[in-house]
């Protein structure tokens, strides 16, 4: 359904995501995972069409036949909303502050088509699906009067509006309280048409996706099914990430990796991940591709 | 929102009691009494005293600021000693010429500092942005009674085609009316367009990179379609409250603009009662601009509540 | 980043600098005397000994826009001394105890100051005691106080809640030692940057001020009243008003400018980069 061909990112000379390739079936739950700093918010922006000023994207992206990179802002903005949706990482000023709830709400479907007196009463009925307690009360209130975990629920029912053949969260739940953000995950794996789900929080990841991608340094280095990929990572950077989440006995060091994220542009060439892998040889200064069926990855030393 | 109201009107009423009494205080200690001045050096001592008790400026000072302050509230701005005519109605007909010169001005530094600032923050990175930039910058140092005269040289001694200055009635001679006011607004309203270009693009600018307007796009809106829906509104906050104090800048600019262009409106007023050393007068005209800039500070902060709901506080 | 030339600081710092540096060499050197009035030089044109040429009076304009540079930096000087020095104390006074009496007071009386302008303080002082560069360089410096008063209580606010701020008073430091050594320093360049515009803003006022005869009393020479005596002249020798008006513009802009660039500098969280990704 979507696919995705060596989509690079580029900001300038500086290449901020290169060549990535995934593709995502329809119901599938997919995971990007990475550190900050990896490419993976600039990986879902670019199928949206929402990069920074000065950043464009190369390659090829299609979302049922239709080309999302690369293509005048006037044919994508008829698809944003409407075929694709997206929640973003801060739901405390994500929404416009000045208008009603429900107006935010309708404002997308009268966007795209639908008459306004059937947008209004469909509002109340996002609001009661994403299980907002008295939906037609929050509709009339402002964004100011509701928590963090409520406006990010109000996002999530705008971007279902339309019902979307994608839906892409970026973070939905990190600035959310704990015991909110389980309530919201499963919300969204409940109501996810497809998903593309950004986080750097792997026992996020393990409790909504079925597939993931982990990123580093502006690339795949490592896909496959979930488990799979977590159970017995390959790349020495999965390996790493997992060691650095998992709960350690007490009185054991914490494993982590060692140094950190270059800034952009500032990523070794070859393997990107040689200057902090435990593994590295000469070998690694050239580039390792990505390979494998099912699980593939992006390593001259693999794991295991 | 009704408690924020009342609240506010509260603020307004107490800041004028206490500018009054600041206005009055000031006038107070002026040296010399305007009996003595009004009878002249040869006065008997029982005809100055007769005068005084006639003025009532034999009274105790707290005696004399509640009459004065009690009067203002119902419009009754007193008698000058000077020229024995009432002051408010002087004021009166002065305040509508000023008002008129303001209200120009105002109208011409929004028409074009909305739409030129947008511009200016949408195309930031173009040549064209930067030129605005630097353009407004320029106008910023220019003041109103500069711009005024440049003005003049231009559109009254080089092209001949507008007046230099003067006043003409609108009842009279509506033509001439607006001839005659166009430079003095135009004086006001292209500084304070200079002024309000600025903060209109930075408040645009500031809106471009909010999230909501990433969200705007998200569903579906284009990059002017979102800063239309979404943005003008938010970035209308801030304005707003430069916008007061432009009123208040603009205000005074209208003094020395009315100087400048020889219109007879409070400025010429205020500035004659001093030369004229009409207390009651002066005190009577500070007194209008001082509330003038009072109830703009009001105004403001109820379309600030007006625009933002998180102000109301309400639920 | 370092090496990008900040070029509102060094067009600024240039255009103030002229007018500094023409102030200061009009102490030992003027082309003429500026007060001198001539008969036989009267609206001369520019050339010879007169550079930009002579007023109606026969007095050199060139040496009157020196001496008017001294007098404007003079006003704006004290004005803004007197803002500041009035100002920041009760800013900081008001942000150390946002929710306190004495932030409302502060504030309450800020905005009535507020609602009188520097030109009706002239005004009325003038009335009373006379107008004159001293009448107006109080009323410019007291109306000008609100606006040093709410920078200082808005960047007094943000210091209050940092860590080193919140550990000084967990460790018991007065509350002026904590003023004093703390907060202080670390307004300070907001400050700096609200005198510079506060400068260009007392230098517009003193000449408005100059121009209706409230300012700068002859036979001291002012920019504003340069500007108020070339009016009448404005069809026959427009000059007379192009090099104060010229004058004027120059040094507001400059002291705008150098604001702006010393907000750049003094302020790097104003530079940042988004990084996203």
């Amino acid at each position: 359904m979507l696919k995705v061909d060596r989509l690079s990112v580029h900001a300038g000379p500086v290449e901020l995501v290169r060549e990535v390739s995934f593709g995502i079936a329809p119901g599938e739950r997919v995971g990007l995972i990475g550190e900050s700093g990896s490419g993976k918010s600039l990986t879902a922006l670019s199928l949206m069409g929402l990069l920074p000023e000065g950043v464009t994207a190369t390659g090829t992206a299609r979302l049922e036949g239709r080309d999302l990179v690369g293509v005048p802002e006037r044919r994508l903005k008829d698809l944003r909303g409407r075929r694709v949706s997206m929640v973003f990482q801060e739901p405390m000023t994500a929404l416009n502050p000045l208008m009603r709830v429900g107006a935010q709400v309708t404002e997308v479907m009268t966007l795209h088509g639908v008459p306004a007196a059937r947008a209004r009463e469909r509002a109340v009925e996002l609001l009661g699906r994403v299980r907002l307690p008295q939906p037609a009360q929050v509709a009339r209130a402002y964004p100011h009067q509701l928590s963090g975990g409520q406006r990010q629920r109000v996002m999530l029912a705008i971007a279902l509006a339309n019902e979307p053949d994608l839906l892409i969260c970026d973070e939905p739940t990190t600035a959310l309280d704990v015991t909110v953000q389980k309530q919201m995950l499963e919300l969204i794996a409940e109501v996810a048409p497809a998903l593309l789900f950004i986080t750097h929080d792997l026992a996020v990841v393990a409790s909504v996706c079925d597939r993931v991608l982990v990123m580093y340094g502006g690339r795949v280095v490592e896909s496959g099914p979930l488990r799979e990929v977590f159970a017995r990572p390959r790349h020495r950077y999965t390996e790493g990430l997992l060691a650095a989440s998992r709960l350690t006995p007490r009185g054991t060091r914490l494993a982590t990796i060692a140094g950190s994220v270059p800034p952009a542009g500032h990523f070794p060439g070859g393997c990107v991940f040689r200057n902090r892998c435990p593994h590295a040889t000469p070998a690694c200064e050239s580039e390792p591709a990505l390979t494998g069926d099912g699980h593939a990855f992006a390593c001259w030393h693999p794991h295991g | 929102m009704i408690l924020y109201l009342l609240k506010r009107l509260a603020v307004l009423l107490a800041s004028t009691a206490v500018a009054g009494a600041v206005v009055f205080a000031f006038m107070a200690v002026l040296p010399g009494d305007p009996a003595e001045i009004a009878l002249g050096v040869n006065a008997t001592p029982e005809a100055v005293a007769r005068l005084r008790a006639e003025f009532g400026t034999d009274r105790p000072p707290v005696v004399q600021f509640l009459d004065w302050f009690g009067g203002l509230l119902q419009g009754d701005f007193g008698t000058s000693y000077v020229t024995s005519s009432p002051v408010g109605e002087q004021i009166g007909d002065r305040l509508g010429v000023t008002a008129v010169l303001v209200a120009g001005g105002m109208l011409i530094a929004l028409l074009v500092a909305v739409p030129v600032g947008t511009f200016a923050a949408v195309h930031h990175r173009d040549p064209l942005g930067a030129a605005i930039s630097a353009a407004s910058q320029v106008g910023l140092a220019v003041p109103a009674f500069l711009a005024g005269i440049l003005l003049v040289f231009v559109f009254a001694v080089r092209a001949q085609a507008l007046p230099s200055g003067g006043y003409v009635p609108l009842a009279e001679d509506p033509a001439g009316w607006l001839r005659g006011l166009l430079l003095p607004w135009l004086s006001l309203g292209l500084v304070q367009a200079a002024v309000l270009t600025r903060y209109v693009r930075s408040a645009v600018l500031d809106v471009m990179r909010e999230d909501y307007l990433r969200t705007a796009r998200a569903k579906g809106r284009g990059r002017m379609g979102a800063l239309w829906r979404h943005g003008l509104r938010n970035a209308a906050v801030p304005v707003v409250t430069v916008l007061g104090l432009q009123l208040a800048t603009l205000l005074v600019g209208a003094v020395v603009v009315e100087r400048v262009f020889v219109i007879p409106g409070l400025g010429d007023l205020l500035l004659n009662g001093v030369a004229g050393r009409d207390l009651l007068l002066v005190q009577g005209v500070v007194m209008v601009l001082v509330v003038a800039v009072l109830l703009i500070n009001f105004v403001v902060d109820v379309c600030y509540a007006a625009l933002d709901p998180r102000l109301r506080g309400t639920r | 980043m370092r090496g990008r030339v900040n070029t509102a600081l060094v067009t600024g710092g240039a255009l103030v600098g002229l007018v500094v540096l023409a102030a200061l060499v009009s102490f030992v050197w003027t082309p003429h005397d500026p007060t001198y009035v001539d008969a036989a030089n009267k609206l001369r044109e520019p050339g010879g000994g007169h550079l930009l040429g002579a007023d109606k009076f026969g007095r050199d304009t060139l040496s009157q826009l020196m001496v008017g540079a001294r007098t404007t930096l003079y006003v704006g000087v004290v004005a803004v001394g007197i803002a500041a020095l009035l100002g920041t104390p009760l800013g900081v006074l008001a942000g150390m105890t946002p929710r306190g009496w004495q932030a409302e007071l502060v504030m309450r009386v800020n905005d009535l100051v507020f609602a009188f302008p520097a030109l009706l303080l002239a005004v009325m002082l003038g009335a009373v005691y006379g107008a004159g560069t001293l009448t107006a360089m109080i009323a410019i410096g007291v109306a000008t106080v609100p606006a040093f008063a709410r920078v200082a209580r808005a960047a007094t606010m943000q210091v209050m809640v940092t860590d080193y701020i919140l550990a000084a008073r967990a460790a018991g430091r007065r509350r002026t030692a904590i003023a004093v050594r703390h907060v202080l320093p670390n307004i300070g360049s907001v400050l700096i940057v609200q005198a510079s515009v506060s400068f260009a803003i007392a230098i517009l006022a003193e000449a408005a001020l100059s121009f209706l005869g409230f300012g700068t009393r002859p036979p001291t020479p002012s920019w504003g009243r340069m500007l108020q005596e070339s009016q009448e002249l404005l069809f026959s020798t427009p000059r007379l008003a192009l090099w104060p008006g010229l004058a004027i513009a120059l040094a507001v802009l400059g002291f705008n400018l150098l604001g702006d660039g010393l907000r750049d500098h003094l302020d790097p969280k104003l530079r940042r980069v988004r990084a996203e990704g």
